[in-house]
């Protein structure tokens, strides 16, 4: 039930966000009909991240494992003030969360069993604050929701056939100010220093004959603090790339890292 | 600027009904709060580390690469050589920053100029207790060795009930208690001083010293609890876990019904976690039903013996619903038969056997008084009286890491994990060996999941 609430709460969010935005594009629109017309992008992209999570085991002692995804999404970005920008995404992600050990279930199981997919949807927000000569900082925030899909695996070894279904749902939210550099007429390389967020929940439910059990482990990222690098550069005057390599330092060194490729349309 | 609000209008169809599919999707039977045990309440206790050296991987390529090719090979890894074992020509490389020791693995085990690729693993001290005798315990770690008795014939290789496997995850915890019902337990016994809860409960004497007189209940105790790890005699299967012991069988091993069920209660009503009945009746009774029923009602596994006749399964094991009922194997996975025990016993069949443990020349304790003053207090014993203290040590080491498990669920955990030794003869659940020979290892130890369904 609990589950169920919080999913029910993450749509509302989601909703009133998409409300939000739908009212703001549409008023925007209206205030420009007699001005310029509304700025829209489409992005398509493609995400991976490797992120150390840990997660409470044995005794509450904290335990790690990896958690990388891949993700394919669909953004479609719209200026709605000068120099303010939202996006909306939609797409599809398989996350691999190797080496998670539920140890709560009647048959204690470790997966090793690959990506999982999921739906992902989400949302970016993004400022302009300053622009002096070439240099222009902004402020970033985004929000992306992973809705794993249900997935059933065989329990091996057993006298009995038994199998548990693992269903995964990860959230991630960033925030923090962009330095773009924008001297030259195509490339524009940009420079990031953020906070990022990434935790979530991996529901098993077992079932051996009559034996049934559940665990709920909870998970989220050590690394809080990415430094990334990237670059837009303009094919022509409709159609950009952008690319971006971020990094999370971390006690243990850097074991974290993320990369993305963005194709932006603007219509 | 038309075209671009039909797609904008599109893409918010789009989010709508991506949301709307979400609102819709139907509860599932979890999310509706029944049918579902929740086993969340207490986190369970583990010995814990990784598997294999972060960062690094051991690498053996084809013998055919000169080394200036296998140097390329490893550049285009971006790894490097941290190491070459040159006799065996094993290469220990690094594992190139934002990868995964799997993923390299997998990458270079598919690399045609690579013979194998494989982790690091870490080696270290297999929970080996040191105690000198744990040699002769075939039952817990069979090597195939000759386990001591003149003329004996050699055990096979991994006969056993997985017991090192088991104690990497857990040894046991102190607040679980082992009830012994049975002749009583010499608590001076060396192997087991320290390991008794309290004096017990005497029901053939009605008084409160459970000090055994005839050997039976001493040699069950060491089996399921002896002191383990201590530099002396034997290792028991639960070596954190306590002894309650109970005299319910007098000097000359036998009993009543009256007082085995008088046991059984004072028991369950007196913490014990496991129940441990090397006993038995070729007839049942109600009396002994009903006390089986509570201690299941009151969540206490009750292990009870088959029996060694060749018969029918004695009670209360024949109690199926309450009791777990232990045929007994040997040092090659077999069932005790009297053409295999030299004539000498037969372990009990029938539909209520539900799984099996080494019965036949095992180690144990026997009272400090049985061989004479002064002497080795420790005996060989055989029959399903021994592999029963098998299997409730297993209990009581389930009931340690997860203590939230009802009886219900500890026996099922047994049955299921169990290896099907005779799958040959009998695939299957049989009624010689029921599920299998007990297996510490898949009952306690996380099961790696690969395979999609």
């Amino acid at each position: 039930m609990e589950v169920w609430m919080k999913r029910c709460l993450y749509l509302v969010m989601i909703l009133t966000f998409t409300l939000n935005l739908t009212f703001l594009s549409f008023a925007q629109a209206e205030i420009e009909e007699a001005g310029p017309s509304i700025n829209l992008k489409s992005v398509l992209g493609f995400e991976f991240f490797s992120r150390t999570v840990g997660w409470k085991g044995d005794n509450e002692n904290t335990y790690t494992s990896k958690l990388k995804s891949y993700l394919f999404t669909l953004k479609m970005d719209i200026e709605i003030q000068r120099g303010l920008f939202l996006d909306l995404l939609l797409g599809y992600s398989s996350s691999n969360y190797a080496e998670m050990t539920f140890r709560e279930l009647p048959f204690s199981v470790e997966l090793d069993v690959g990506g999982i997919g999921g739906y992902l949807i989400g949302g970016e927000i993004k400022k302009d604050l300053i622009s002096k000569e070439n240099f222009e900082i902004a402020l970033l925030g985004r929000f992306t929701f992973c809705l794993g899909l249900k997935k059933q695996w065989d329990i091996p070894g057993l006298a009995v056939t038994g199998e548990v279904e693992g269903n995964p749902t990860w959230m991630q939210v960033v925030a923090g100010p962009v330095l773009t550099y924008q001297r030259h007429n195509r490339l524009s390389p940009y420079l990031s220093l953020s906070f990022n967020y990434l935790w979530g929940s991996f529901d098993m439910d077992e079932t051996v004959q009559t034996l049934r059990g559940n665990e709920k482990k909870k998970f989220s990222t050590e690394a809080l603090i990415p430094i990334s690098l990237g670059a837009i550069y303009a094919l022509k005057d409709s159609i950009s790339l952008k690319g971006e390599f971020s990094v999370f330092p971390h006690k243990g060194g850097i074991e974290d890292f993320a990369f993305m490729i963005n194709v932006v349309y603007a219509f | 600027m038309k075209t671009e609000k039909i797609w904008f209008i599109f893409f918010m169809i789009l989010v709508f009904s991506f949301s709307w599919s979400f609102v819709h999707s139907k509860p599932t039977e979890n999310d509706q709060g029944e049918n579902t045990i929740t086993l969340n309440k207490i986190p369970p206790f583990r010995f814990g580390g990784p598997l294999y050296a972060p960062g690094e991987i051991l690498v053996k390529f084809k013998p055919s690469l000169s080394e200036q090719k296998i140097e390329s090979i490893i550049a285009t890894y971006k790894s490097r050589k941290l190491r070459r074992i040159p006799r065996i020509d094993v290469h220990k490389l690094q594992v190139p920053e934002g990868m995964e020791v799997r993923e390299m693995v997998s990458l270079m085990s598919q690399d045609p100029d690579v013979e194998y690729a494989e982790a690091n693993y870490i080696v270290h001290i297999a929970v080996t207790p040191n105690d000198p005798l744990f040699i002769y315990q075939y039952a817990l770690s069979n090597s195939g060795q000759d386990i001591g008795v003149p003329g004996s014939p050699q055990g096979k290789l991994r006969a056993d009930i997985k017991a090192a496997e088991g104690w990497e995850e857990t040894k046991g915890e102190e607040a679980i208690i082992i009830a012994v019902i049975d002749t009583g337990v010499d608590m001076l016994h060396p192997d087991l001083v320290g390991k008794i809860l309290s004096g017990g409960r005497d029901f053939v004497n009605d008084d409160d010293d459970a000090t055994d007189d005839h050997y039976h209940g001493t040699l069950v105790a060491g089996v399921a609890a002896a002191n383990t790890d201590n530099n002396e005699g034997m290792a028991g299967v639960a070596w954190n876990c306590k002894i309650l012991p109970i005299k319910v069988l007098d000097a000359e091993g036998e009993g009543y019904s009256d007082d085995l069920a008088e046991g059984i209660i004072w028991a369950v009503d007196n913490g014990a976690n496991v129940i441990n009945l090397s006993l038995g009746a070729e007839e049942g009774n109600q009396t002994i039903e009903d006390a089986v029923r509570y201690a299941y009602e009151g969540d206490v596994v009750v292990v009870a013996v088959t029996g060694n006749e060749g018969g029918s399964v004695l009670y209360p094991a024949a109690y199926d619903a309450y009791c777990l009922a232990v045929a007994g194997t040997n040092n090659v996975d077999e069932r005790v038969t009297f053409s295999n025990s030299g004539g000498v016993w037969e372990s009990n069949y029938g539909p209520e056997v539900d799984v099996a443990a080494p019965g036949e020349d095992i180690l144990s304790t026997v009272p400090t008084w049985f061989w004479g003053s002064g002497s080795f207090p420790y005996a060989y014993g055989g029959g399903t009286s021994m592999a029963a203290p098998h299997v409730a040590g297993l209990a009581a080491l389930l009931k340690s890491i997860k203590p939230w498990l009802s009886a219900g669920d500890i026996m099922d955990i047994i049955r299921f994990s169990a290896d099907d030794v005779n799958s040959i003869e009998n695939p299957g659940k049989d009624e010689f060996l029921g599920y299998g020979r007990i297996s510490m290892e898949k009952a306690l130890v996380p099961l790696i999941i690969t395979s999609s369904k």
